[in-house]
């Protein structure tokens, strides 16, 4: 394989009932330099459009005919269930934690929860896209910040700085030492320091990789 | 009776006792009278016949019982005459002197109303009074006073139409024998009485038994020649006594059916609210001492009555002895009782009320709690209708207003991709941006508080868990259970815990609040406790209030303890099926 060959454009399936706004969607991916594989009005089309044509990304709405309910959710665990390979993101018109646990299971490399508003900032979307496509995860701000915000009572929390908080935040939406780092304009040693002390202070083993490490923290700040 | 009449009667019963008295000291004057005893029980026995007839006379108008009473005094009191010692009066107290034991026969016959029954019952009576008179004439026209036993003590004999002992005797020992036939036959007229009598007439025919028995004796033994050697001082002083028996039980009797007017309200004060028409029934027999009293509803189907042993009552045909009264103007309901009952018009009249008014109040009651049934299931389905109408609304406004506002954002975040070259423009569509994206988080919580999709979507686990991360206080979620229920009960149950926690954010001052959700049989137990100064009021707030009108209109129940200083304890019990 050249190095100079460019990569083959990530492979999207996209699921959203509005049709509009599934257009725009094909529209904005593409844009991006994404290759839009197939779009789905509902649940049932994806599962099949998935299975046939075996997308990088599957990027669906959660709520979606016939019932309105979690039909996008269902569905995107089912194509996790059958080819764990499979990048999902998931777009959510609620901030709603219990749907964001169900979706990362014990396994969250390669999936995405964000709200549907994030479609207007179009680089900090396919970024995060991309993101996930590449195994991370990536969880919205507004639902972290949601879980970090969360009145509590004699919790190590409230011993946390400022900056250690934001740090937190940032690992809990699924960011690495280096790109929290860069967000936060720190060197990388000191992003490792905080790290550290945080998870001690919360009592938390220092995990074996990003992933493991975002279950830990999302799963202590529901807690 | 006339007022005048019963002073007349009132008047000559005071008369015949002082006389009585009088006439038994004076009588042989100046040589001192027999025993007192001799005229303390006769005068005691007229006193009790006439003050009880004039009693019955005057509580019973249309009865003849008091007249049978006031009589047998009178005809007690008409031998007393003998003791003037002048011809006449001597005479007519010779020839009455048993015709109270006539009286007495009638009594028993017409008891206890005063009238007699049948023919044959008028007949015996009739024949009774010119036997226990005519005999006395007969006798008296042979007896002569100076040679049977009298001397010169009596007076004449204006009957005495042929002196002869010996017809006077051999008439005797006829009499005798004919007296005891007739007697005899009364007897066993009254016997039969008892026998056919039912529930109430039986109750007053039994105590009339116990009452005849030792009168019926008493007078046997006095026709008994020679009163099987009784002294005459227990036959004439003591025995008397046993005639006040009758005024006696009588006296008992009238007192009974007062107190059994009282009996039929305290029968209806015990029964519990609302009872059923049997129960309402018995009380009622049981007041009543009739245990024939029947109680019966009309049948639509039938056509006719039912009563509470599922018996079938036509009142077209009921069976002699029978009376019915309806206890509502619709006829719905009749009372059947026996015919005696009507002597007693006032007790039927109270009995009558008592249970159409038992009846009335049991209508009443099934009445206002089909109403009340029929108010609950309206405001259940009110709410529920409420909630599948913000369940709507939300609905639309997801599908509606929310996903046009993201195309619209989505639209002006690839404007603003394409409009770097413009910087003026970047502006204004970075200002479309912000009010796209305030738009759509507002609409965001307006949906939210309309009706929570996650509620909807994850059932209580879900819902409850993201009203604890959004409350502004501190939530500990001890229990919820993962199960799904019915929207309805759902619904209650998240709106409980929602409406609780914006209270304890609103009033309470409370560091911390605990929301515990269980499943009990048959039941959902929502609590919500926080660490607060306590007392609130649950008449209070408008909110605490509607909480409790929505926990109701589930037909479950809302508790607030919120003692000062101790926090606030919310409990909701949600019947769950």
């Amino acid at each position: 394989m050249s190095v100079t060959q460019p990569a083959a454009p990530l492979r999207v399936v996209i699921a959203e009932d509005a049709v509009l706004l599934r257009e725009g969607l094909r529209r904005l991916l593409t844009d991006a330099g994404l290759d839009v594989a197939g779009t789905a009005g509902d649940a049932a089309q994806l599962l099949e459009l998935a299975g046939a044509l075996q997308p990088d990304v599957v990027l669906t709405d959660i709520r979606m005919p016939p019932t309105q309910t979690t039909e996008g959710l269902q569905a995107a665990l089912h194509i996790r269930h059958q080819r764990p390979a499979t990048a999902v993101v998931v777009l959510s018109q609620h901030v709603e934690t219990g749907h964001l646990f169900e979706l990362l299971g014990d396994d969250p490399r390669g999936i995405g929860y964000v709200l549907k508003e994030r479609v207007a900032d179009v680089t900090q979307f396919t970024a995060a896209i991309r993101r996930v496509a590449a195994g991370e995860s990536v969880i919205d701000p507004e639902v972290v910040s949601r879980l970090v915000r969360r009145p509590r009572r004699d919790s190590p929390l409230e011993t946390l700085t400022e900056r250690e908080l934001a740090v937190l935040a940032l690992m809990a939406e699924g960011r690495s030492n280096q790109a929290i780092a860069s967000q936060l304009y720190m060197s990388p040693k000191t992003v490792e320091t905080h790290v550290g002390n945080m998870l001690a202070k919360l009592g938390l083993q220092p995990a074996a990789g990003d992933h493991r490490r975002v279950l830990a923290v999302l799963a202590y700040l529901r807690g | 009776m006339s007022r005048r009449l019963r002073n007349i009667l009132i008047a000559g019963a005071a008369a015949a006792a002082v006389f009585t008295v009088v006439t038994y000291y004076l009588n042989g004057w100046p040589q001192p009278p027999g025993p007192a005893i001799y005229v303390i029980t006769p005068t005691l026995v007229l006193l009790a016949y006439l003050g009880v007839g004039l009693a019955a006379w005057q509580r019973y108008p249309a009865e003849r019982i008091g007249l049978l009473f006031t009589m047998a005094g009178y005809a007690w009191f008409l031998p007393s005459l003998t003791q003037l010692h002048y011809p006449l009066p001597f005479t007519v107290g010779i020839v009455s002197g048993a015709l109270y034991q006539a009286v007495l026969a009638h009594l028993a016959l017409a008891w206890p109303y005063g009238r007699l029954r049948s023919r044959v019952d008028r007949v015996a009576v009739t024949v009774n009074y010119s036997f226990n008179v005519g005999n006395n004439v007969v006798q008296m026209l042979f007896w002569n006073p100076r040679t049977n036993g009298c001397g010169t003590a009596c007076p004449a004999n204006l009957l005495l139409a042929h002196s002869s002992s010996r017809l006077y005797s051999t008439t005797g020992t006829v009499f005798s024998v004919t007296g005891v036939c007739i007697t005899a036959a009364i007897a066993a007229l009254i016997a039969w009485h008892w026998r056919s009598a039912r529930g109430y007439a039986r109750q007053a025919m039994t105590s009339l038994i116990w009452v005849a028995i030792p009168i019926a004796a008493y007078i046997a033994v006095l026709g008994i020649p020679g009163n099987l050697g009784i002294p005459g001082l227990v036959l004439y002083g003591i025995g008397p006594l046993i005639l006040i028996a009758a005024p006696a039980a009588y006296a008992i009797s009238m007192f009974r059916a007062r107190t059994a007017r009282r009996a039929v309200g305290a029968a209806l004060v015990d029964l519990e609210p609302g009872p059923s028409p049997a129960r309402l029934r018995d009380a009622l027999a049981r007041a009543l001492g009739d245990p024939t009293l029947q109680l019966a509803f009309r049948i639509p189907e039938r056509g006719g009555y039912q009563d509470t042993s599922d018996q079938i009552v036509d009142p077209a045909r009921l069976p002699a002895g029978r009376m019915l009264t309806e206890l509502d103007a619709a006829g719905n309901a009749v009372l059947v009782y026996h015919e005696l009952m009507q002597h007693e018009p006032e007790l039927v009249k109270v009995t009558v009320t008592a249970a159409s008014l038992a009846l009335e109040h049991a209508r009443l009651q099934a009445e206002v709690e089909a109403q009340l049934e029929q108010v609950r299931a309206s405001r259940t389905r009110i709410v529920e209708a409420g909630d599948a109408e913000r369940r709507r609304l939300e609905r639309d406004l997801h599908d509606g207003a929310q996903q046009r506002l993201v195309t619209l954002s989505l639209a002006i975040g690839m404007a603003r991709s394409q409009a770097a070259a413009n910087p003026e423009l970047a502006v204004l569509l970075e200002t479309a941006a912000a009010e796209a994206q305030a738009a759509i988080t507002e609409l965001r919580e307006l949906a939210r508080g309309i009706h929570p999709a996650v509620l909807t979507e994850t059932g209580l686990a879900g819902a409850i868990q993201a009203l604890a991360e959004r409350s502004p206080v501190a939530t500990t979620i001890t229990a919820v259970p993962a199960s799904r229920y019915p929207a309805q009960i759902e619904a209650t149950a998240y709106f409980v815990v929602s409406e609780a926690l914006a209270n304890v954010a609103k009033h309470a001052a409370a560091s911390s609040t605990r929301v515990t959700i269980r499943e009990l049989t048959g039941r959902l137990v929502v609590q919500v406790s926080d660490d607060g100064p306590g007392g609130a009021r649950p008449e209070g707030g408008s909110g605490l209030r509607g909480l409790a009108d929505r926990v109701a209109a589930a037909g479950g129940a809302l508790r607030i303890e919120s003692p000062p200083g101790s926090g606030t304890h919310l409990e909701a019990d949600i019947p769950c099926p």
